[in-house]
């Protein structure tokens, strides 16, 4: 037994001798515990931590396989996330005990707090006293066991799992019902409660999901696309396709879903020229050597940061949105391409984690295949707040996607209509939000970078919180950023453009003098080298590919990602679907696609005159539209003091398509 | 403009009906594979449809030979379909089959008077020189075809097997050439240098085109072959299509790899006497040229490929002598080259050798003209020019073998650089293969992505394989709908503004090229970097569209649309009030049928909404009265035009429980305010169109949505903002439009035109029609969804912005991405706020 004294020491020693301890199999005990945060945060060694006092927020949380007792109370979130192994707290436990768990036990001998069990997927949370609102919300699996009384909403959206109350329940959740115990449950819990010593005699009340809002009530019936200028306005106000979506609705009784971002026409890059001409450059590789292209995202407090070989990222896109086959193919890409994959939400895949030379973890509200263990092998960590093609709504991942594979890894049930939660159990201010970037610094070792990823809204605050919350870096998404199923009205009318993202964050940034500390990675309809340049001139430290990276890959921008039958095997978790995609061949065409990008990047950079991209600013740019130059404060073509000359060959500036 | 494709990139624009310059489109790579760009797209989609015959205008606008192609071209369009890596290309041969075949052979096109002075010849009527002629026929030009045998078609007729192409597919593409051209004048039997000269030709026509075919095979090249006992393929196929069925020997050996090798050992196969084929090819499967589906059928009949193996020998009567072969460097060519492995010589038996390892042209009038070269017509692919200025060349007498749809391509070549020199125009542009769209919409079929290829029936040899009888049959109807819906449409636009079809294929370039390839790249670039129209200019109206909410995320706790509430009650009515579950009312259906009025009644009553019109609508649904003499009694509130009331004053508020208001439009709206503040009136109805209580103006176009900014910038100049509820009409097209309104300042909104739609109603003439064939219980599940779908899309944008009650949004949560609307709706442009 080695004992560590919190009031002499720092929870991340503290938590560094724990970890140390694991490895020597030796128990350990800390006293003076004083309800610090985070206290064997990050612990995947099977030791037993005694806490001889309280614990504050996120006792025991991300952890694999140990055990911990706490004499006293716990904080909010106890055993967030737990895998394996188990956590007891003597007295009460605060809101969210057992937030996320994924296995383990978790016993509370007193009361605990509300929302326990929040999105859990396995493992047993049991409550000596009583709980609070919202027992077992939004569960996915596991039981809890609830001795005493259960408050309001018991159950609350609950997917699967089963809530066992003794005492009074003051009401039910939506979608729940009280049926009968099945043969042998009852045995089964007085075994659990004879372990951990709870002395319980009465009977029990059953609580399950009641299976009426896992599935839209009717399904809308499949379209195709209409090309886009169908719904100009300046064409027809009542075009045909705003008559074919009233009819729809008309049909199903709500909105409408599909995938890909905003599709009409938005203020957006193209919007922007270079002040010099860079067209007509034919640069050969060896023209381009000398350019620097090299970006590192995320060193702001010491972590090692993600070293790219050029501004770009592929954006974070979930295994289940996409196939299996296609994340391989883009790990490998990024691989190929120097550059960094992301997870998405859903987990990690061994496979994509092996072809990945850096890849991002993202932990989103559902913690769907959230673990430590991944966490770890992660080169850095993203926590989603939103996206931008559907800030304010979690992930939706229509229920012909949630196969069995699938809902293993992200620990759910098979066949459901999946909607992620839009808020992160634990975090409902910045505030918290400090403490949970602490909690994911303590279970990652202060080694990786962490960063926010955000769909633009309220851009200069929320840049401002990111900033002093304490991220390495933010991935900001505007709104013409991709999913692969949203409702269309948000797609089309939440957030802001890309455009007016960046130049809101730059700002912001400025008005709290942040220098260039934090990272700042734009995202939202980047397709080429020409954007990814403007993007960095605008202020941006690198950009972030999706949609185009998967178009690379062979998508041919149906919009139908929604459906799960893709005809490419792109956005599929159907095996007869998935067999059409062709890693090897898709990934060199994506890698392909990034070397492209590459050469354009690099070739305009020297035709603006720089030798390395990040020296690209605001002067390089004119701003073509009075939009664009109202967004940006960009000066107008028409009224640039330098430009406005015509000997200057501004004809390659006002070039027209068509 | 440069328009940049995964296999093509266009820079001069030769004077060719051509659709490239359409942004909204691109070519498909399976019209960029097609030698003469045959838009298939639009041809597959037509098909879908059930518009066979503007299916045939597509595909015979490129391709005078459709029938024969639907049976026999080598489709290079179907391995380079982007679905052919999925789960198998669309069979675009076998659709251009179906049409043709649905239709039958009566079809052509209108005729074409000649209307040029000058003449033309055209030596060879194979598919390049009729190609040529059809060109220039619809040109104007007579056309005069001179043809050696006494059948048009060239090695069409001669040279294809009638069980792969049978003489009706001929007869019907040339029938349909003469009907559309009667310019054309035919002269059978006629062989240059036999009974016409190339000086007689020069003499009567002011420009020549030689299109003389590759009628006589080339030898192999080896000890023996000059024995009886070997005939050559091109020959041998022209007996039989002449008619004969000889007898042959047990077994029977062809040489050769190409199409003229399949053809000859499966008619070979067909032929009595024999029992055993085999085809001898000199490298291995991979490199051998034939189409696969020749190759397939060939197998599937029963006939052997031996690879590998090269004849060294021929052994007259007896045997065939080869050696085996590896393949070695690549040659000149890019091939690798077959190398004969020592020791391997080896005798095959036969009865018979056929040799089909190419062909050549022979014509001793051109030789002595001195306008050969060896076996071909000396020709400039540049021009189609020979060495005498008034003489053209095309087809495989002047290139070598090849494709049917190769042989028009020069066809349509030669007949371009023809029509320049007869113009007079020396250097025209260079000539390139147009691009065509009939931009057909996409087809809206469930099961595209599901759907497998359909396969054709296969037959093989047949009942009595000496009559040849056709080996597949083309589709039913239905399967070919089923086959065209699973076309992905490379070629149209898509539903995104950002992802349009020139980006996407512009990324499929990126994708697709080396990355040392710096003039593709370079191309590349110079495309991405041209800028694209201002979607935002003088056309584009202030609409709603532009405007968008500002969601939670840090600043702000968002509430989840999927699970948590949001409050919709709204009472209307500052000073007595109505009380709506809904901020919605709808409006229009005064006059609609009974049938449409009850079931739009009935889910008004459900949902708690109300009815805005001049009488009620029924069902115990609210009713808000637009009063025209007087009110009713039975009326929860009442609305009076503001114009009639504001000039004679001479409108009574009803009873004391009935909430009053008036019908603002766009002129009125600010004499309006200040009126109802004066008469401490409860609510404005603001249409901007001045369209109640009918749907035509609301129908008619966008509406003027700066009448709420206007009526909310009145109130505030009179801090009056809590004194009086606006409603809001006009152009709700989605729940969302409806958070709009009630974000930039109305209470509730009223819904018209749209709730007609989701009836079904037809609004082409102005007003709305109930034509769509919906049984009552229909109706009012349509009209209820209606209601209940904007509900929840309206409280999904609140919640998104972090509200819980749809009567909290404000302007704040809103920002405008155009300038027309920021200005029009008083809501500053997003990103825009903070500068300095």
């Amino acid at each position: 037994m080695v004992t560590i004294d919190l009031s002499r020491t720092d929870i991340t020693t503290a938590n560094t001798r724990i970890r140390d301890c694991g490895r020597d199999r030796q128990d350990v005990e800390i006293i003076n515990p004083d309800a610090r945060h985070n206290i064997g945060v990050g612990l995947v060694e099977p030791i037993t931590v005694r806490v001889r006092g309280s614990a504050g927020y996120f006792c025991g949380g991300l952890s694999d396989s140990a055990h911990y007792e706490i004499e006293h109370n716990a904080g909010w979130a106890v055993g967030d996330n737990i895998y394996s192994g188990s956590v007891v707290v003597g007295g009460n436990a605060g809101a969210i005990a057992g937030v996320a768990i994924r296995g383990a036990e978790i016993v509370v001998r007193g009361n605990m707090g509300s929302r326990a069990g929040q999105v859990m997927k396995a493992g047993t949370l049991c409550c000596g006293g009583n709980a609070a609102f919202m027992a077992g919300y939004m569960m996915y699996g596991g039981r809890i066991i609830v001795l005493g009384d259960a408050a309001a909403k018991v159950g609350q959206d609950m997917s699967a799992g089963e809530i066992f109350v003794g005492g009074k329940i003051e009401s039910l959740g939506n979608d729940t019902m009280i049926v009968d115990m099945e043969p042998g449950e009852r045995d089964d819990i007085m075994a659990f409660l004879e372990r951990y010593k709870l002395n319980y005699k009465g009977d029990f009340t059953k609580i399950i999901n009641a299976g009426k809002k896992l599935r839209y009530a009717n399904q809308e019936p499949r379209a195709r696309p209409q090309p886009f200028f169908v719904s100009s306005n300046s064409n027809n106000y009542w075009n045909p396709k705003v008559q074919e979506d009233i009819w729809i609705k008309g049909e199903v009784g709500r909105y409408r879903i599909r995938g890909y971002g905003a599709s009409k026409p938005v203020p957006h890059l193209n919007d922007i020229a270079f002040v010099k001409d860079v067209t007509a450059v034919h640069y050969k590789p060896e023209d381009l050597k000398d350019i620097n292209l090299k970006t590192t995202i995320g060193g702001r407090y010491g972590a090692k940061p993600l070293s790219l070989s050029m501004p770009v990222m592929i954006a974070p896109m979930s295994f289940g949105a996409l196939s299996r086959s296609v994340k391989i193919a883009l790990a490998r890409a990024s691989r190929l391409s120097g550059i960094s994959e992301n997870t998405g939400e859903g987990g990690m895949l061994d496979e994509a984690r092996a072809e990945a030379d850096q890849l991002i973890f993202q932990c989103l509200s559902g913690r769907l295949g959230w673990n430590v263990k991944d966490m770890q092998r992660a080169d850095a960590i993203e926590i989603y707040i939103s996206q931008g093609a559907k800030p304010g709504l979690g992930g939706q991942l229509m229920a012909k996607k949630v196969t069995p594979e699938l809902a293993a890894i992200r620990g759910i049930p098979v066949g459901i209509d999946l909607r992620s939660p839009s808020r992160h159990p634990d975090v409902l201010g910045a505030d918290d939000l400090v403490i949970k970037v602490q909690e994911f610094r303590e279970a990652t070792m202060h080694k990786v970078p962490l960063g926010i990823k955000m769909g633009a809204g309220r851009v200069n605050d929320d840049i401002k919180i990111a900033y002093k919350d304490g991220f390495d870096f933010v991935e900001l998404d505007g709104l013409q950023g991709s999913t692969g199923a949203a409702s269309t009205e948000v797609l089309e009318n939440v957030g802001i453009p890309t455009l007016s993202a960046v130049q809101e964050a730059v700002d912001g940034l400025k008005e709290i003098n942040a220098g260039d500390d934090m990272d700042l990675v734009m995202m939202g309809g980047i397709k080429d080298g020409v954007d990814v340049v403007k993007m960095l001139a605008l202020g941006a430290d690198c950009t972030s590919v999706g949609t185009s990276a998967i178009i690379a890959g062979g998508c041919i921008a149906c919009m139908q990602c929604h459906v799960g039958t893709c005809p490419v095997g792109i956005a599929t978790q159907d095996k007869v679907h998935e067999a059409r995609y062709d890693i090897d061949l898709q990934s060199q065409n994506i890698h392909r696609y990034f070397e492209s990008l590459r050469w354009q990047i690099a070739s305009i950079t020297k035709a603006l005159g720089y030798d390395d991209v990040h020296r690209v600013n605001r002067d390089d740019l004119v701003a073509l539209t009075p939009e664009a130059a109202d967004i940006t404060g960009l000066p107008l073509l028409s009224e640039h003091p330098a430009l406005h000359k015509p000997e200057l060959g501004l004809e390659v500036l006002n070039r027209k398509a068509g | 403009m440069t328009v940049v494709d995964a296999n093509f990139s266009i820079t001069a624009r030769a004077d060719l009906k051509d659709d490239t310059t359409d942004i909204h489109y691109v070519p498909a790579p399976c019209q960029v594979a097609c030698p003469i760009g045959t838009d298939a797209p639009s041809y597959i989609a037509y098909i879908w449809e059930g518009k066979n015959e503007e299916a045939l205008e597509a595909i015979n606008a490129t391709n005078p030979f459709s029938a024969i192609c639907g049976r026999v071209c080598d489709a290079p369009c179907e391995p380079a379909c982007r679905r052919a890596d999925s789960d198998g290309a669309i069979a675009i041969r076998n659709l251009k089959r179906y049409v043709l075949e649905a239709l039958g052979p009566g079809h052509s096109l209108p005729p074409v008077a000649v209307t040029q002075e000058k003449t033309v010849a055209v030596v060879g009527a194979g598919p390049a020189g009729m190609t040529a002629a059809h060109d220039l026929a619809e040109a104007g030009y007579e056309v005069h075809l001179y043809e050696a045998s006494d059948q048009l078609g060239g090695m069409m007729f001669w040279g294809i097997p009638r069980f792969r192409l049978p003489q009706s597919a001929v007869q019907q593409d040339i029938d349909r050439i003469t009907a559309h051209c009667p310019g054309i004048k035919v002269h059978l039997n006629t062989a240059l240098g036999e009974q016409v000269s190339l000086d007689e030709l020069k003499q009567k026509h002011d420009v020549v085109l030689l299109t003389i075919g590759a009628f006589v095979g080339k030898p192999m090249g080896i000890p023996g072959e000059a024995a009886p006992f070997v005939e050559d393929g091109v020959g041998f196929l022209y007996r039989v299509n002449a008619g004969e069925r000889p007898t042959l020997p047990a077994t029977v050996l062809v040489i050769g790899g190409g199409d003229v090798a399949m053809d000859a050992c499966r008619v070979a196969r067909r032929l009595p006497g024999v029992k055993n084929v085999k085809v001898i090819y000199r490298r291995d499967y991979a490199a051998m040229p034939a189409r696969r589906e020749e190759l397939q059928g060939a197998i599937d009949e029963g006939i052997e490929i031996v690879y590998n193996t090269q004849p060294v020998e021929v052994i007259d009567g007896k045997a065939l002598r080869c050696v085996r072969t590896e393949l070695g460097e690549p040659g000149a060519d890019g091939r690798r080259r077959p190398v004969n492995v020592e020791g391997s010589e080896h005798d095959i038996e036969c009865g018979m050798v056929i040799a089909a390892v190419g062909q050549k042209t022979e014509c001793a009038e051109l030789d002595n003209a001195g306008l050969m070269d060896w076996d071909r017509v000396n020709t400039d692919l540049e021009g189609m020019t020979t060495a005498d200025a008034r003489v053209f060349a095309a087809g495989d007498g002047a290139f070598g073998g090849s494709t049917i749809v190769e042989a028009m391509y020069q066809g349509h070549r030669a007949a371009y650089y023809m029509k320049a020199f007869l113009e007079g125009n020396e250097s025209p542009l260079p000539y390139r293969t147009p691009y065509r769209t009939r931009r057909v919409a996409i087809c809206n079929d469930p099961d595209w992505e599901i759907n497998p290829r359909v396969h054709q029936e296969f037959h093989g040899l047949g009942q009595v394989p000496i009559e040849f009888p056709e080996i597949e049959s083309t589709y039913t109807a239905a399967e070919a709908k089923s086959e065209a819906a699973r076309c992905f449409r490379c070629d149209a636009e898509t539903g995104s503004a950002d992802y349009t079809v020139s980006s996407r294929e512009s990324i499929f370039a990126m994708a697709r090229i080396e990355p040392g390839d710096t003039e593709r790249q370079a191309s590349i670039l110079d495309s991405r970097l041209e800028n694209r129209v201002n979607p935002f200019d003088q056309a584009h109206l202030a609409t709603l569209d532009d405007l968008v909410f500002l969601p939670a995320n840090l600043s702000r706790l968002v509430i989840d649309p999927y699970r948590e509430g949001c409050v919709t009650a709204t009472r209307l009515g500052a000073n007595s009030g109505l009380d709506l579950d809904i901020p919605f009312t709808v409006a229009g259906f005064d006059d609609a049928p009974n049938e449409i009025r009850e079931a739009v009644a009935k889910s008004i009553q459900q949902h708690g909404a109300a009815y805005v019109g001049a009488r009620p609508i029924g069902a115990g649904a609210r009713w808000i009265q637009i009063v025209s003499t007087e009110t009713d009694a039975e009326a929860d509130a009442v609305v009076f035009d503001a114009d009639r009331a504001m000039a004679d004053d001479a409108f009574s508020g009803g009873s004391a429980a009935q909430p009053v208001g008036l019908l603002v439009n766009s002129a009125n709206v600010r004499a309006a305010v200040d009126f109802a503040l004066e008469r401490h009136l409860d609510f404005l109805l603001l249409d901007p169109g001045n369209g109640l209580p009918g749907l035509a103006g609301e129908l008619a176009g966008a509406p003027d949505i700066s009448i709420l900014r206007r009526a909310v910038a009145r109130l505030r100049e009179l801090d009056r903002e809590e004194e009086i509820d606006l409603i809001y009409f006009g152009g709700l097209r989605t729940g969302t439009d409806a958070a709009k309104a009630l974000a930039l300042g109305a209470i509730a909104v009223t819904v018209g035109a749209a709730m007609a739609l989701a009836l079904g109603a037809d609004i082409s003439g102005g007003n709305p029609v109930f034509d769509a064939d919906l049984d009552a219980a229909e109706r009012e599940e349509r009209s209820y969804n209606l209601l209940q779908a904007f509900t929840a899309e309206a409280s999904m944008m609140a919640r998104c912005t972090g509200k819980t009650n749809l009567q909290n949004l404000e302007p704040e949560d809103l920002r405008a991405i155009t300038l027309i609307v920021s200005h029009a709706a008083g809501v500053p442009m997003a990103g825009s706020l903070h500068q300095h």
